[in-house]
């Protein structure tokens, strides 16, 4: 069994809204199972965590939800982004690509490049 | 904004929360159905798929509370959630609830009735101006026992011309007055002030005027102030008392006007009724009082003036009081060893309760920390049976904090009960305690519960909660050590059963010392009472019929006097009637003690003389009294008619100055410095011992070898005056018919205070009556509630140890 990385909090919610962004109103099922494919099934959130976050992003008014018809006609509850959520995207993704750089421009220094 | 957002959102949620719910538990359900489904297309059995589905999703019970944590607001929903849960199960088992509850009441009400009695006596502030300034002067002679013998007039002022580091000086002596004007004659504590008392006390009037400078000397008129306490209990808050003239005899008569009401505050020295100016007292005003050096009856109050410290004060009147000694050595014996000391006002009414209330505060929590171990043990042995229940809510994923917060909400709501109940009892409980608490201090007189109990109650309700609740263990994620669910449902844990043994070893303990406490004082109490005075306390009467001598030569008074006898006499039932200076015990200190010598008494070098006890009485006082003569002869009518002057002296005093030989036909004679400045009290020097007395010592109320010289009443200077009526009859019977008889002869003459002299004593005995009391009740609440506990827990073990037995037969 592959060792399984635990997802932190702020970088699930980024997920989430990444998720939502690209490909339109979800249910909770459906973004927990495309979180898990993207990542090639090496970060598996434990499912049921999700809910707690989905709950935060509503309350800060980045996504919203309705229930609906899931495609095998039961009810589920789907979310979308907000135009809202849709900023907080932009900005988080900004913030996260720049601490990417920052942290990968660490790893590639090597000792002699300090002198 | 979004906090505020989420804020008012996180509001709205917690009031539609059972929706909420639903729409969470559909959302879960729907998330396992899709996973099961998709399981079951990969090719899973139905079972196994739900089960790969529940076992992705992870802790449901987890993520609810997380879901909750982030939907609502968690704090105050858990604590209702809690709070509610808590309810039902205290619901569920009354007996446990209300015993908790009412120990917790005790344990609260005594701690927080004895707290406002402890702030109200020792830690609130007088309501005299700049009370941490005011100043309480005392000289005291060691030697002679006398422990306060006040100031004379020559002290003051030296003390006055010398000292810098106090700004001013009040002065304040005591003296009874028959007040006529104010209802019934009555014979009054008074205060008689300078013109500065008022104003160095820092007191304001709540009706009319205080005594000021304009008052002092011989040449002012007669004014009185009123107490607020007299003037609201005796005569009913009347606002047109002021400007009324009162007559105010005694040794002297003069009328003065009132006019006005003091503002109430603690009386101190002495619970007075009225505080007069100078010249009401003629006393105050002759050469005995003015030039006396010995002649000490005033208490000293002062101010420190600006800048000066209570030290430098002390510093300062040390020395000067060094230099007085030395000028004056005849006013200060050696043997006396008289000193002078100085306290803040506050601290010296509060010095006589302090003892006894840290006492009684160190009781009450006792009686606190028993109870809290009784709750404590009671709250154990229900967790025990509740192993079971926390491990499954542990298991489910409920943290130790969600744990604690649950029992949290228990003791709380427990305590909360507990103090509600308290402090609607402490009310009548600190009425009870401020009437035990004013023998102490004057103080606890005007205490009033204000919302500081409310406030001791709550702390100590939380002190408590917090306690009980950490007592418990809760399981932990070390099963080896803690609780564990595979035991089934009970299981007495190592750890549980010595928390036990320790509360129960604490409660026992602690309400031992208390018992201890009151056994001892019910054991001083109980040989007070048995103790023999030498007196026939019961069938004696004492009756306040004080000398009104002024306008009359002595021979009319004491003829006054005769004549009540003679006529109380008549009286059916009435054995014997005689005049004497003071009740005993309750009139005690007032009494003069003097030095005196004898015919071939020969003093040692650097001795001083004893000192004797100087009582003036009727003819008869020892046969109304039930004390045998020893010796000798009682006085008769015509010991008045002689020239010589003839005495009767106790019998320890006989013993001390004639030791083996007849005292009879010997002679005593008064050589007290004060007797030389007052001088012709005692007209005759040699007083010629006629009779021995059994003592009676009218002190103390356990009696003590006494020293004691009888004059008549014929030759003795006459003040104060009580009745004694010996009778066989019922003697407060004869209340009315003397009353009577004494009024039709004189109207205005104070008939006052009638009780038997076994009364007197009860009377006098009262603090120490109601300390064994109020410790009794102490350590008999204690030793009920430690009694209910250890029997509780023991009723528990025996049951759960019962349930291992059968556990273990059922495994074999």
């Amino acid at each position: 069994m592959k060792q399984k990385v635990d997802v932190l909090q702020g970088t699930l919610a980024l997920m989430v809204l990444k998720t939502l962004d690209v490909l339109g109103p979800l249910h909770g099922y459906g973004i927990a199972r495309r979180i898990e494919q993207i990542s090639g099934d090496v970060l598996a959130v434990n499912q049921g965590t999700l809910y707690p976050v989905l709950l935060k992003l509503e309350q800060e008014g980045a996504i919203a939800s309705e229930w609906g018809a899931s495609e095998n006609n039961r009810k589920a509850r789907f979310y979308r982004l907000t135009r809202e959520g849709r900023k907080q995207l932009q900005v988080e993704t900004q913030d996260w690509e720049q601490t990417a750089a920052i942290v990968g421009r660490f790893f590639e220094i090597k000792a002699e490049d300090l002198t | 904004m979004t906090s505020l957002r989420r804020f008012l959102t996180r509001l709205f949620n917690s009031l539609t929360r059972r929706e909420q719910d639903e729409r969470l538990r559909e959302e879960i359900e729907e998330h396992i159905a899709l996973q099961t489904e998709e399981n079951l297309r990969r090719g899973l059995s139905p079972i196994e798929a739900r089960r790969q589905a529940m076992l992705r999703f992870g802790g449901v019970e987890a993520m609810k509370q997380d879901y909750r944590a982030e939907r609502g607001l968690p704090l105050i929903e858990n604590l209702l959630h809690d709070v509610r849960f808590a309810l039902r199960l205290l619901r569920k088992s009354p007996s446990f609830t209300a015993v908790a509850i009412l120990t917790l009441a005790m344990g609260i009400g005594a701690n927080a009735a004895i707290f406002t009695l402890v702030r109200g006596v020792l830690l609130k502030p007088l309501v005299n101006r700049d009370e941490d300034r005011l100043i309480y002067i005392r000289q005291s002679a060691p030697g002679m026992r006398d422990e306060n013998t006040t100031f004379s007039v020559p002290e003051i002022q030296d003390l006055h011309a010398s000292v810098k580091s106090l700004s001013a000086f009040g002065d304040f002596s005591t003296i009874s007055f028959t007040v006529i004007g104010l209802g019934e004659p009555r014979e009054a504590n008074a205060g008689v002030v300078s013109g500065s008392y008022f104003d160095v006390m820092g007191l304001h009037p709540v009706l009319g005027r205080l005594v000021g400078p304009q008052d002092d000397g011989p040449k002012a008129a007669g004014v009185v102030v009123l107490t607020y306490r007299f003037w609201s209990n005796t005569l009913k808050r009347d606002p047109s008392v002021i400007g009324r003239t009162v007559h105010l005899g005694g040794l002297g008569d003069r009328s003065a006007t009132i006019i006005g009401v003091l503002e109430p505050c603690v009386p101190y020295p002495q619970d007075t009724e009225i505080i007069a100016n100078v010249v009401t007292s003629p006393h105050h005003l002759s050469a005995t009082m003015v030039t006396g050096r010995v002649h000490r009856m005033t208490e000293l109050f002062a101010r420190l003036a600006p800048g000066s410290t209570l030290e430098q004060a002390r510093a300062e009147l040390r020395s000067v009081y060094a230099t007085m000694k030395k000028d004056h050595p005849d006013a200060y014996s050696k043997q006396a060893d008289f000193q002078i000391s100085a306290k803040l006002l506050r601290d010296q009414i509060t010095s006589g309760a302090r003892t006894v209330l840290l006492l009684l505060l160190a009781a009450s929590a006792l009686v606190f920390i028993i109870a809290c171990s009784n709750v404590a043990n009671l709250i154990l042995a229900r967790t025990v049976r509740r192993e079971g229940e926390l491990a499954v809510r542990t298991a489910l994923g409920a943290s130790r904090g969600a744990l604690r917060r649950m029992l949290l909400a228990e003791s709380l709501l427990l305590c909360g009960a507990g103090a509600t109940v308290s402090v609607m009892g402490a009310q009548p409980m600190v009425a009870i305690l401020a009437r035990y608490a004013s023998r102490f201090s004057v103080r606890a007189l005007d205490l009033t519960v204000d919302s500081s109990l409310l406030w001791v109650g709550t702390a100590l309700a939380i002190v408590a909660a917090v306690i009980l609740a950490f007592v418990p263990r809760l399981p932990s994620a070390d099963t080896s050590n803690g609780l564990s669910l595979s035991s089934g449902s009970v299981r007495i844990t190592g750890g549980t059963s010595r928390r036990q043994r320790i509360f129960v070893v604490m409660q026992i303990a602690a309400s031992f010392v208390l018992l201890a406490g009151a056994s001892m004082l019910i054991t001083t109490l109980i040989t007070l009472q048995r103790t023999r005075t030498g007196l026939d306390t019961r069938h004696v009467l004492a009756i306040n019929a004080p000398a009104m001598s002024y306008g009359k030569t002595h021979q009319q008074v004491v003829d006054f006097y005769r004549e009540v006898i003679r006529r109380v006499e008549a009286l059916p039932g009435v054995n014997k009637t005689a005049f004497g200076m003071i009740a005993p015990w309750r009139d005690s200190g007032s009494g003069p003690r003097l030095q005196f010598s004898a015919d071939g008494h020969i003093r040692a070098p650097g001795e001083e003389d004893p000192r004797a006890q100087f009582r003036v009485i009727s003819p008869g006082f020892f046969a109304a009294l039930g004390v045998p003569i020893i010796a000798g002869r009682d006085f008769n009518e015509l010991d008045g008619q002689s020239k010589e002057t003839v005495a009767i002296i106790s019998e320890t005093l006989a013993q001390r100055m004639f030791p083996n030989q007849d005292p009879i036909n010997r002679h005593v004679y008064w050589t007290d410095p004060v007797l030389k400045v007052t001088g012709g009290q005692t007209a005759e020097p040699l007083q010629r011992i006629i009779g021995v007395a059994a003592d009676i010592d009218d002190i103390h109320v356990v009696p003590e070898p006494t020293l004691t010289i009888y004059h008549t009443f014929e030759q003795g200077p006459l003040f104060r005056g009580r009745l004694f009526i010996h009778t066989s009859a019922d003697p407060y019977s004869l209340v009315t018919p003397v009353t009577r008889i004494i009024r039709d002869m004189s109207a205005d003459q104070p008939v006052e205070h009638a009780a038997t002299l076994e009364d007197i004593r009860a009377e006098v005995l009262t603090p120490d009556r109601l300390n064994s009391l109020v410790f009794g009740v102490f350590a008999s609440v204690a030793l009920s509630i430690a009694v209910v506990g250890v029997a509780g827990v023991l009723a528990f073990l025996n049951l759960a140890s019962g349930w291992r037995l059968d556990r273990s037969r059922s495994v074999s």
